[in-house]
Parts: structure tokens; C-alpha cells; sequence
């Protein structure tokens, strides 16, 4: 079905996309062909889609919604799931794609999210975990508290890695103990009042393996390391670092390769002193 | 620091907020901790009860199934020595079936019930990211569940469960429970391990509970923080690795130990080994006779002597 040109390419690619309409409306397949170009990546394929508005079958259709953002993989915004494995559609390259699968690009949002539309879901999950384990430094106030603690190299060297993590969310779809949080909203609940019922249950749910690798962060900044007991108690609340499963899918899929499986160690190891504390001592 | 304030903002920004003070950040901090009286003893003891769930796999069930595994495969050496050893364990008394059930079976069921509750809290993904820990993964709560059923019924044939005699003589001999008889312990143990499909099945259930063990030390090394980077993971995987196949030797060893004196002349040999032990420590006076701890109907020569 694929007719080649005379270097070897295929005139056309084949994409399978699940699209959905709405939040919480169902979803269907839907078939794209659009033609071949040199050094492509999945935006520049949804790119030709949006500009085609047409089915496979020539039908005209509405563009596939996706989200995306800087487009050299340090946004995390155009996360989604590429022939089954979560990664950005920025940095998914097709040559690539068709070498693992000639037949077709398979596109799927992200499963561990509620969809907006397409391929865009809502991570705000994410950043409410950051928010769960307090991922910050409150140095906020009114007057100069001039400079801080110097960090050594060796700090530096263990804190940068973890720094690169930009909350795409890979290390969660791919995680078997992170399951989808998604709320339908009711008969006249205001805006306000559905943000809060989100916001709770997502406080319930397992926090993740990205905001459990920067509670280590910000607990090895020397800084940052004033607030450490509060984030490894955020962390062993509900939904916290008991809930990994080490399947360690985290370590392996996560695009800025962050040691995810020593961060979750070394948070439970701190669980484990900070809970033998507070028994002894307090 | 500008910096640390703007990596709040966008934070909160990117999570659909309009910019917020500072305050609301702590006062939402505050909601977010408040104890809904609605959430289950489960839920608010989630960190505790997991952290159990995985010292319990280690101490007492992991170490006690690695004693009882060397001490059934003590049988090879010979039944008298498996005898000797079953004695040691007897010498409790009345005790027994208190240090049954704090140490032993209180701990399994609370392993293997809350383990249950765990595999429902996942949805393993293994054919969408067939990595090896994501395996092992799947590989622990799927020998999890063979272990837990495996245990129940181990027990119920050989236990029996409860020490009840209107249980024991009742209701679980007739289905073919409670066949060890820890006076007759080599022999009656051997002859409740004669057809294939229970070797079959004890072999897959003490695979499974090894296998369950010595990946779980492995995670458990994880979970309680003892080795954190994946080099050192590397190096105690192996050595879990090293200690699962020489516990899984043992075990199979003692289920063909126990076979072999099971039938025919080792059966021969093994019940006048137990039935001269018998008789011995009931000479000595270290025993009372205790009829429900021997085999049915017990070997007629020695028997007759008194």
C-alpha cells in the first residue's frame, strides 16, 4: 500500500490518530495520509494534518487538536503516546518511526490524563503534585536576604540532572501505580468549585515519580534543605512515595534521562529516617 | 531571589492558575493536609501499612520460610535427622500455637491479604513497556497470588489449619487435609508428596514464594532507601539473584527429599527411625503420649510394645 520513490522513501505516511472531541466524550480511531517529506518529526506530520483537514478517505475533517510549545524537548508540552511509547512529538522523528513500523504512525494522547481535545490532555495533576511536595525554595520576601549557602561541585553535579525535569509527564504514563484521575463535573458546580473537587482528588492520587525527584532536589539544596522534613512528610501522606511499585518504567522512559529510581530511593530512605524520628521523638 | 519566585509562578502558572500570593499558596497547602474523616483506616494509614506490608515479607514470613525450606530439606541427609529437627520445633508445647500464629501465620495472612489490596491499586503495562524491572514487576504480585493460594492449601494439607479435633478428624482429613503428623514427620510428609500433580503443584508454589522473596528483598532495598543508585540496584539484584536460585535448590531438593521417603523402602526405613525415636522419648519420659501427633494407624511393631 505504500508505493516507494526511486531513493527509497515512501510517497506517503499512514497516521492513526485517536482523536476525542471533548473531555470525557468517547474517542475514535481516525485515518491520515499525507505526503512524504525528508527529516520530518510528528509536529511537522500534525502540522500537514491540520493543513489537509481531510481523512485518508478525502472526508474533510477538523484539524487534530495537540499542544506544543518550544520544540527542542525542554517544555514537555507535546507529550503524547507515539506507536505506544510516551514520548515528544517534537523529538519523535519520523525516518525513525517508519524504520521501527513502514505501515503506519500511530498517535495517542497520553492515558494517564483527562483529554481536553485530540491529542491534548490536562497535566495539571503534575503541577499539583509539585505543589503537594512543596517543589520550591520560599526565600519570597520583602527585604534582601542577601546571598545563600554556596553548594559544592559534588552537590551541583547531583542536583543538575534532576533540574532538567520539565513535568512532561512520561514518567507517569508509563508507570503501572499511576492510574488516570478524572473527574466529570456536576449539575451547576461553578468553575471554582470543580478546580477544588479536581484539586482534592489529585491530592489523593499517587503523586509520581517527577515530583517525588524534585522534593530530592530541593531537599539537596542547601536552601532548600530548611524544608525537608515538610516534603518528605507530603511525600509519605496519601498517595506518596509508598504507593511505587518499582517497575521502574520511570527511569527508562523519562527523555532528559534523570536518575528517577535514585531519586525514589533516596526519598525512602529519607522516609524511612523522618518516620523512625517523628516515632522516637516526638 | 527572583529566580525561586518565578519557578513558584510558573508552577502555578502552568497549572492554569492566574498568578497567586504567596499566602494562597500556604493556606491551599493547609487545605490540602486537613484530615477528611470520610477517607478509610486504609488510606490514612497508607505509608504505615506499606511499610509494614514490606518488613513483614522480610521478618518473619521471608525468614521463616528460608528456615523452613533448610530444615525440610534436612530430610536428605536422613529422616531421622528431619525427625530430630521437628522435635526441636515441638518442644514449644502448648506454646506452639501461639508462636504459629503471632510469628507465622497472622503475618502471612496480613502479607498476602494487603498484598491483594496493593496489585488492585495498579494496572500493569508489561506488553506496552516490556522492560525487565517492569516484568519483574507483573512477575511479583502474579507469584504473590500463587503464593498466597499456594500457602492456604499447603497448610490445609499438611497443617490442617486449625488444631481443633473435630476440625482436624472431622472435616479436614476427609478432604485430604491435615497429613502431617509431626511424630511421624519424614514418612507422613513423604506419603502426602507421592502424586505428580502435588509435586507439580508444590514445586510451581515454592518457585513462585522463592521467587517472591528474593525479588522482594531486592525492592525492599528500594522502597526502605538501603541501596538508592542504579549501580548499587545492579549489585544487589545480583546477589538476590544468587540467593533466590540456592533457596530455590533447596526447596525443590526438600520436596524430593520428602518424595523419597514418601514410598517403598525409604518409607520402610523412615518409620522405624520415627517409631524407635517415639519410643525412646517416651521411655525417657520426655514425652506424654501424644496419639493425634502420630500417624494413622500407627506401624503395628513398635506399637505393641506398650
Amino acid at each position: 500500500m505504500t508505493t516507494s520513490t526511486h531513493d527509497g522513501n515512501p510517497e506517503a505516511i499512514n497516521v492513526r490518530v485517536l482523536r476525542q472531541d471533548g473531555p470525557g466524550q468517547a474517542s475514535y480511531w481516525q485515518r491520515h495520509r499525507i505526503a512524504y517529506e525528508h527529516d520530518m518529526n510528528v509536529i511537522s506530520v500534525l502540522q500537514k494534518i491540520a493543513t489537509q483537514s481531510r481523512d485518508a478517505d478525502g472526508q474533510p475533517v477538523a484539524p487534530v487538536a495537540w499542544d506544543c510549545n518550544c520544540l527542542e524537548e525542554v517544555c514537555g508540552a507535546c507529550t503524547m503516546v507515539v506507536n505506544g511509547k510516551t514520548q515528544q512529538a517534537c523529538t519523535a522523528l519520523v525516518d525513525r518511526l517508519l524504520a521501527e513500523n513502514p505501515a503506519e504512525i500511530e498517535l495517542r494522547p497520553m492515558s494517564k490524563f483527562p483529554v481536553l481535545r485530540d491529542l491534548m490532555v490536562d497535566r495539571a495533576r503534575m503541577f499539583q503534585a509539585l505543589k503537594r511536595v512543596k517543589a520550591w525554595i520560599p526565600v519570597d520576601g520583602y527585604s534582601d536576604m542577601g546571598p545563600g549557602p554556596r553548594q559544592s561541585q559534588s552537590r551541583q553535579q547531583l542536583a543538575y540532572p534532576l533540574s532538567e525535569c520539565m513535568t512532561c509527564g512520561c514518567c507517569v504514563e508509563a508507570c503501572p501505580q499511576y492510574t488516570k484521575i478524572e473527574l466529570t463535573r456536576r449539575n451547576g458546580e461553578t468553575d471554582e468549585q470543580f478546580a477544588t473537587r479536581e484539586e482534592e482528588a489529585y491530592n489523593r492520587g499517587f503523586v509520581g515519580a517527577a515530583a517525588i525527584s524534585q522534593a530530592m532536589l530541593f531537599n539537596e539544596n542547601p536552601t532548600g534543605q530548611m524544608n525537608a522534613d515538610e516534603r518528605v512528610d507530603a511525600l509519605t501522606a496519601e498517595g506518596g512515595i509508598q504507593v511505587c511499585g518499582n517497575a521502574q518504567n520511570c527511569v527508562v522512559v523519562c527523555p532528559k534521562e534523570i536518575p528517577l529510581t535514585k531519586s525514589i530511593a533516596r526519598a525512602g530512605r529519607a522516609a524511612t529516617v523522618r518516620s523512625i524520628k517523628r516515632w522516637l521523638d516526638t | 531571589m527572583p529566580a525561586a519566585g518565578s519557578i513558584l509562578y510558573y508552577t502555578l502558572g502552568v497549572a492554569g492558575k492566574t498568578h497567586p500570593t504567596h499566602f494562597e499558596v500556604l493556606s491551599f497547602w493547609k487545605v490540602a493536609r486537613v484530615n477528611n474523616p470520610q477517607t478509610s483506616f486504609l488510606v490514612r494509614h497508607e505509608f504505615l501499612l506499606r511499610r509494614l506490608h514490606s518488613l513483614s515479607g522480610l521478618i518473619p514470613v521471608g525468614a521463616y520460610m528460608v528456615i523452613h525450606l533448610m530444615v525440610n530439606a534436612s530430610v536428605l541427609e536422613s529422616a531421622g535427622v528431619f525427625q530430630d529437627k521437628v522435635y526441636l520445633i515441638h518442644s514449644l508445647g502448648k506454646l506452639l500455637p501461639v508462636v504459629e500464629w503471632t510469628f507465622i501465620f497472622i503475618p502471612i495472612l496480613f502479607h498476602g491479604l494487603f498484598g491483594l489490596v496493593i496489585i488492585k491499586g495498579g494496572l500493569p503495562n508489561t506488553s506496552q513497556y516490556p522492560y525487565q524491572a517492569n516484568l519483574r514487576y507483573s512477575l511479583q504480585r502474579a507469584s504473590g497470588v500463587v503464593a498466597f493460594f499456594f500457602i492456604m492449601w499447603h497448610v490445609f494439607h499438611m497443617h490442617g489449619w486449625i488444631h481443633a479435633s473435630w476440625w482436624i478428624d472431622g472435616v479436614a482429613a476427609a478432604w485430604g487435609g491435615a497429613q502431617f503428623k509431626p511424630y511421624n514427620a519424614a514418612s507422613t510428609a513423604g506419603m502426602a508428596l507421592q502424586s505428580g500433580l502435588v509435586i507439580v503443584g508444590y514445586s510451581i508454589g515454592v518457585l513462585a514464594c522463592v521467587f517472591h522473596l528474593a525479588n522482594g528483598i531486592w525492592t525492599m532495598g528500594i522502597t526502605w532507601g538501603v541501596w538508592t543508585s542504579a549501580a548499587a540496584q545492579q549489585r544487589a539484584s545480583r546477589v538476590c539473584t544468587v540467593f533466590g536460585v540456592a533457596l530455590a535448590v533447596v526447596g525443590l531438593s526438600a520436596i524430593y527429599g520428602m518424595w523419597q521417603v514418601g514410598h517403598g523402602e525409604g518409607l520402610e526405613k523412615a518409620r522405624q527411625v520415627e517409631d524407635a525415636m517415639y519410643a525412646s522419648k517416651r521411655a525417657s519420659g520426655v514425652l506424654e503420649d501424644q496419639p493425634h501427633k502420630r500417624s494413622h494407624p500407627p506401624a503395628s511393631h513398635t506399637e505393641n510394645k506398650h
